[in-house]
């Protein structure tokens, strides 16, 4: 074999792994939204590889990263799993605090403030509540800054590819992790008469926590198997 | 024997003003005051942020105007803009401008320079002397477009503060004063600058010097005291009676000198206080005559002194 068609033989096959990957990132990266509630069918979440090159082909074999884009409405249920309570002190609550959400792949060897405020102002204009940027480096410190700096008109979340190359909550050793409404945290906290801060913590940052994109203030429920009880269910407060 | 007068306390009266806030309202005080700084902290990091991002493009100002001869307003702007910084901050700023193709130097309008060819280190110094010579990783060489602009701004980063700008406090003498390596050229900017610089009112900042000093001296820092959740009130203890110097011929103080040792004069070796002061007598009268200028309210302290 010369040496030019070996170098052929490797580019394609680097090409091959980066679009094995990207495909894996992107079907991840669907089973969350969909895992968080918005609406997606199954055929977009459960592409296979041949139809997701087919799709995201640029024609010299490489994937083109910003077409990748797409968008998702939530679910009535989610809507009404973020929903504020009625209750006698606040009779008319404040509409769900959930929205149309946009997930994009950026492209580039580095992301800095530009990029992550175009970003923003992307999702501003367009009115996206939530936006999820997917990256193949690491974000520049003082990029990851402008994201609480808008957290007041949108919600941006920043995920590397490499976190997304397999479904971490499918993992056996990952118990299953249910987001509770307001209504059935009150309910809860009534039960065992405990203030949340009673609860157990999970951190915001943490993977699961991540995943679910949940906020401070919140209660998941954590459904383990038990070998002695059959399950066993526990429940953190998100800080 | 139930009677209806109380007992009277044998147990002093407090004579400190009792404490008038409840206790709720000293905790949210001490809460607000907590939040105010976390805000104050958040504030100057938002700060930071956007001076970054007006920085990214910076300098506006095109030809003649150039990284040797900067345009005033720009380096102006720059030095204002860098003054909440820490290196690491100036760091970030190299870093998003970098991404950006520009320079690091933020007053320099070219790209940076590329280098060609694999391999992660390159040399510096090969043809210069012995002691010159470097291997360094070819990002940073790649974050200037020349030596002497790598230069420039390295000599900002030396003159940032370490300290964040949150805990600088709001005296001027931690403001940081920036200067560039190479200043803008023109004449009209250095006469404003010498301007600055000539202290008119110099009263008034060695007043402030003098107070910073004070509190230092006090040991009063950080915003805990400028805002008085400290208070502290010095007043002047009055005496009424005429101050007399303290004399040995008095018998009453004779007698009360055998005893005070007991109190305050436990540094005073126990052989001389054996003595009940019969050699010593003399020499202290003579020590405290030697000083008859000195006004001595208290005897038994002036004793003390003289004595030492």
């Amino acid at each position: 074999m010369s040496n030019e068609e070996d170098r052929e033989v490797k580019q394609r096959e680097a090409g091959n792994r980066e679009t094995a990957r990207l495909w894996r990132a992107w079907r991840t990266v669907h089973e969350l939204v969909q895992d968080r509630g918005y609406i997606l069918s199954e055929a977009e979440v459960k592409i296979s590889l041949e139809d997701f090159i087919h799709k995201f082909n640029s024609g010299d074999g490489n994937i083109e990263k910003n077409r990748m884009t797409f968008t998702a409405h939530p679910s009535d249920e989610m809507v009404a799993r973020y929903s504020n309570p009625v209750t006698d002190r606040d009779p008319k609550p404040a509409a769900p605090d959930v929205g149309p959400i946009k997930v994009k792949f950026e492209e580039g060897d580095s992301i800095g403030i530009k990029n992550m405020r175009k970003f923003a102002q992307e999702l501003t204009q367009e009115s996206f509540h939530t936006g999820i940027m997917i990256t193949s480096v690491n974000i520049t410190p003082a990029a990851l800054k402008i994201i609480p700096a808008v957290a007041s008109e949108t919600r941006i979340e920043t995920f590397l590819e490499a976190d997304l190359l397999v479904n971490i909550t499918h993992h056996e050793l990952v118990p299953k992790h249910v987001l509770l409404s307001k209504e059935e945290k009150s309910a809860l906290l009534q039960r065992y008469r405990l203030k949340e801060t009673q609860l157990p913590r999970i951190q915001v940052g943490d993977p699961v926590a991540r995943y679910l994109g949940l906020r401070r203030g919140q209660v998941v429920k954590i459904i383990r198997k038990s070998e002695t009880a059959g399950r066993y269910a526990s429940y953190r407060y998100t800080v | 024997m139930a009677t209806s007068q109380k007992p009277k306390s044998i147990l002093k009266k407090a004579s400190y003003p009792a404490t008038t806030t409840s206790k709720e309202d000293r905790d949210r005080d001490l809460a607000l005051y907590h939040a105010d700084l976390i805000q104050q902290r958040k504030d100057i990091e938002l700060e930071i942020l956007l001076a970054t991002e007006t920085l990214i493009d910076y300098p506006l100002a095109t030809a003649p105007y150039d990284a040797s001869n900067p345009a005033p307003a720009d380096a102006q702007t720059f030095k204002y803009l860098l003054r909440p910084f820490q290196p690491s901050d100036y760091d970030a700023l190299i870093l998003e401008r970098n991404i950006n193709e520009r320079c690091g130097y933020t007053l320099c309008a070219n790209a940076p320079r590329k280098e060609s060819g694999g391999g992660r280190w390159r040399m510096v110094g090969k043809y210069g002397k012995g002691k010159d010579f470097k291997v360094v990783d070819k990002k940073e060489l790649e974050k200037w477009c020349s030596e002497a602009c790598a230069m420039r701004a390295l000599y900002v980063r030396v003159q940032l503060s370490e300290t964040a700008a949150w805990e600088r406090g709001e005296r001027g003498e931690n403001t940081v004063k920036i200067d560039l390596r190479d200043e803008p050229k023109s004449d009209g900017d250095t006469v404003v600058e010498g301007l600055e610089k000539l202290q008119l009112a110099g009263d008034d900042s060695v007043k402030k010097q003098d107070t910073a000093h004070l509190a230092l001296e006090r040991g009063d820092r950080g915003p805990a005291a400028r805002i008085g959740s400290v208070d502290v009130k010095i007043l002047e203890k009055e005496i009424q009676r005429v101050p007399e110097a303290p004399s040995l011929e008095d018998e009453d103080l004779t007698e009360r000198l055998d005893t005070i040792h007991l109190g305050i004069l436990e540094h005073v070796g126990r052989e001389s206080r054996g003595q009940k002061f019969t050699s010593m007598g003399s020499e202290k009268k003579m020590a405290i005559k030697r000083h008859p200028q000195r006004r001595i309210s208290d005897t038994l302290v002036g004793y003390d002194l003289t004595l030492i």
